[in-house]
């Protein structure tokens, strides 16, 4: 009983007293955010907190609103599109972050070390292709693809070895081409953004190390990458939810191909057919929740690995 | 705490984006109907002229149009739309058109219960006038629930013009057919003899060769037999001519099929295709010249008789049982159906089912000049051949066919070797939709 009391009296009003200050500090910060996040709370509940509740509810009751328990989850797997639209997912998803990540940094580490007017001019122009947003750019690809009207046919000829279009969308091609769709109309805005987080660098930081005797690339590798490290994170959390969930590219492809690419190609569109077609809205509420799950795994993985939240020094 | 908070941030970004899919196709909702006197119809893109006809005749009624992509190569539109509808128990068209001729099948039954029946509304001396085949694949449970706007046998589109030039007899037989395209990839190699891309071109070659792939035994049994000899004995058939490129795996409606094989110098010699292919497939599509189209009989299996044929579209018109206009929505109907029948470049596409209008519209093609030769015998021989063993069911087989077929013919395969993956396919969404399914 006494030893415990002399160590937080040893310990505590030396410890105690930064913590609390540090506490009211915060606490103080928090009030003065407040005022910048009121506005948008009631949205956030209405579009985003009470839709989630609302498909959790879903997907553990039946129809006649009775608790079912992981009945809904069960009866979805077993469905016979469940596990090609989540394999062409993962193979969609790991093909485009994967591409998404490498190339996103590179260029914006290459950019970053070029004379100011040139990294500007290739800037916008990385961006151009992202300012046709979701379906208006699966449109123009519809044409990118297709050898008798696109503009690269030698390319779809010589590296894709199509001569018509119904192979330029062949099966087996398909995650690819949807990534590479994802990546031209997003890597832009992530460059962009990536070339901000570079900006942030101190200037002193890359002159002490030149002066150590740091090439280009090794700043680049060595300094830089780990200073921007949490930005590469943020990009890859939001990236992930956003690869899980494809919707409109297969949705559009469809219907270009007048059938020829399933309509349950992703597992979003699963749900979206499941919900809609069948009138299994709570089935589609179990697929949801297994995409919102796969999410947050992401997440915690990304979140935990790079010390993303970490704020102490 | 902090990180937990982030985390739900995470979350929230997710179910964001999952909230806004779910919503981006619901728009494009037609309000309902609110007086008496408003009507609102859904059709496709080749139906608008009948919807826009229908409000210059009658400049009275308030009609609001609402174009869709009429369910076109198998598409779900409409049970997605219904569900809603019926979700939020407002905004049901009165009147809608539909290119799947099964469309009427889950209209009529739960969860949709969309259709309302024609009887009482449409008057019987009217509704006896449609052809009994027609009628039967309007009927569901006992109760007719649309009218077909047109029917749809297939039959054998010929080139006249070059099968004249290249001295060749127009074939009556599959097997006839078959050996010309032998033939014609020797001998001029890149004409065709047909296509096998289209998301419905089972229903051209397997339907009408009798393949049992959607037939119903009972109420909810459903035979899938896709290694039914009727089945393999066309694949068989057909994958020479596949290999071959005389009937190459490509959609008529695709840029790539008009610029290989249609325009002025058109390549396409025969193609067995539905009645109206003349218009919309080598007038409007493919652009082929007058003068040089017209229609044979549909062919037969060696000396087999009778005679079957296939049959692609004969789209029905549904009333819809919520409307508050019900005289009006099946005054249009009945307009559309027996009335509307414009002459030259304004006809009707499409074969009319209601038989009154048909004797009509078959005058007019007779002497149209776009045909090289009157086709409208064989036509209206094909009207009574459309094989009664493929049953329309709830879910659509054009997906499945494209999906499964199409692309591995694409990629090289043969159809023999599809028939088992095509049967496998079609039992799963069978299945899928609610039928029992019996393999053989």
């Amino acid at each position: 009983m006494r030893s415990p009391a002399t160590d937080e009296e040893i310990g505590g009003p030396a410890a105690s007293s930064p913590r609390a200050q540090a506490t009211r500090r915060r606490g103080l910060r928090r009030a003065r955010g407040l005022p910048f996040v009121l506005l948008y709370l009631p949205f956030l509940i209405m579009f985003g907190i009470g839709p989630m509740i609302y498909a959790v509810v879903l997907a553990f009751t039946s129809d006649a609103g009775d608790w079912t328990g992981f009945r809904n989850f069960t009866r979805t797997i077993h469905d016979y599109r469940f596990l090609p639209a989540f394999q062409h997912i993962l193979l969609y998803t790991s093909v485009w972050l994967g591409s998404l990540i490498v190339f996103v940094v590179g260029l914006a580490l290459v950019l970053h070390g070029r004379a100011n007017h040139v990294s500007s001019a290739f800037r916008f122009l990385f961006y151009m292709p992202g300012a046709l947003a979701g379906a208006a750019s699966v449109l123009v690809w519809l044409f990118m693809l297709d050898p008798s009207v696109s503009p690269g046919s030698f390319l779809l000829r010589h590296v894709l070895g199509s001569d018509l279009f119904v192979q330029s969308i062949a099966p087996g091609k398909l995650p690819f081409i949807f990534a590479m769709i994802a990546f031209w109309t997003g890597a832009g805005g992530w460059i962009v953004v990536m070339y901000g987080a570079l900006n942030t660098i101190p200037h002193e930081l890359e002159e002490a190390a030149r002066i150590d005797g740091a090439g280009p690339v090794t700043i680049a590798l060595r300094v830089k990458l780990p200073l921007i490290r949490k930005w590469i994170a943020y990009m890859a959390i939001l990236s992930f939810a956003t690869g899980t969930q494809l919707f409109v590219e297969p949705q559009l492809v469809n219907q270009a191909s007048l059938g020829m690419v399933p309509d349950t190609w992703s597992s979003n569109q699963l749900a979206y057919q499941l919900a809609f077609r069948y009138g299994d809205f709570n089935g589609a509420a179990a697929i949801s929740v297994d995409l919102l799950m796969i999410g947050l795994l992401g997440a915690v993985l990304v979140v935990t690995r790079t010390g993303l939240f970490r704020t102490e020094n | 705490m902090k990180m937990q908070r982030r985390l739900w941030f995470a979350a929230v970004v997710t179910a964001l984006t999952l909230a806004g899919c779910g919503s981006s196709s619901d728009k494009g909702n037609s309000s309902s109907s609110a007086g008496s006197g408003e009507l609102t119809v859904w059709v496709d893109a080749a139906r608008l002229p009948v919807a826009q006809a229908y409000v210059k005749e009658h400049p009275d009624k308030k009609v609001k149009i609402v174009t869709f992509d009429g369910d076109g190569n198998g598409a779900t539109s409409l049970q997605t739309k219904i569900q809603l509808w019926n979700r939020t128990g407002n905004g049901w068209p009165d009147v809608i058109f539909s290119e799947q001729v099964n469309d009427p099948v889950w209209m009529a039954q739960k969860p949709f219960e969309f259709a309302a029946p024609v009887k009482g509304l449409i008057p019987d001396n009217l509704l006896s006038q449609w052809p009994a085949p027609s009628t039967a694949q309007c009927t569901v449970n006992g109760t007719q629930y649309c009218v077909q706007d047109n029917l749809a046998q297939v039959v054998l589109w010929v080139n006249k013009k070059l099968m004249d030039k290249f001295h060749y007899t127009v074939p009556k037989t599959w097997q006839e057919w078959a050996a010309l395209g032998q033939k014609v990839a020797t001998e001029h190699p890149g004409y065709i003899v047909g296509t096998v891309g289209e998301s419905f071109s089972h229903w051209i070659y397997l339907w009408g060769n009798q393949c049992p792939l959607e037939q119903l035994k009972g109420d909810n049994n459903l035979l899938i037999n896709s290694s039914d000899s009727h089945c393999t004995r066309v694949a068989t058939l057909l994958d020479p001519l596949i290999q071959n490129g005389t009937v190459p795996p490509l959609s008529v409606f695709t840029p790539d099929f008009a610029k290989k094989y249609g325009g002025a110098d058109d390549k396409v010699l025969l193609m067995p295709g539905p009645s109206w292919y003349a218009q919309a497939v080598f007038d409007q599509t493919l652009h082929v010249p007058a003068g040089r189209i017209t229609a044979a009989a549909p062919l037969q299996w060696e000396s087999e008789t009778p005679v079957t044929t296939g049959q692609v579209g004969g789209g029905p018109w549904i009333i819809s049982k919520h409307s508050k206009n019900l005289q009006g929505a099946a005054d249009f109907v009945i307009w559309a159906t027996t009335v509307f029948n414009p002459t030259g470049k304004e006809a009707r596409p499409g074969y009319p089912a209601y038989a009154p209008l048909a004797v009509k519209w078959l005058a007019a093609q007779a002497s149209n000049k776009y045909y090289a030769a009157d086709p409208t015998p064989a036509l209206q021989a094909a009207a009574t051949q459309v094989w009664q063993g493929w049953n329309l069911v709830t879910y659509p087989d054009q997906p499945v066919w494209s999906n499964t077929v199409v692309t591995q013919l694409v990629a090289g395969k043969s159809l023999s070797s599809q028939l088992q993956p095509l049967g496998d396919a079609l039992a799963k969404a069978a299945e899928a939709a609610g039928y029992a399914v019996t393999r053989n």
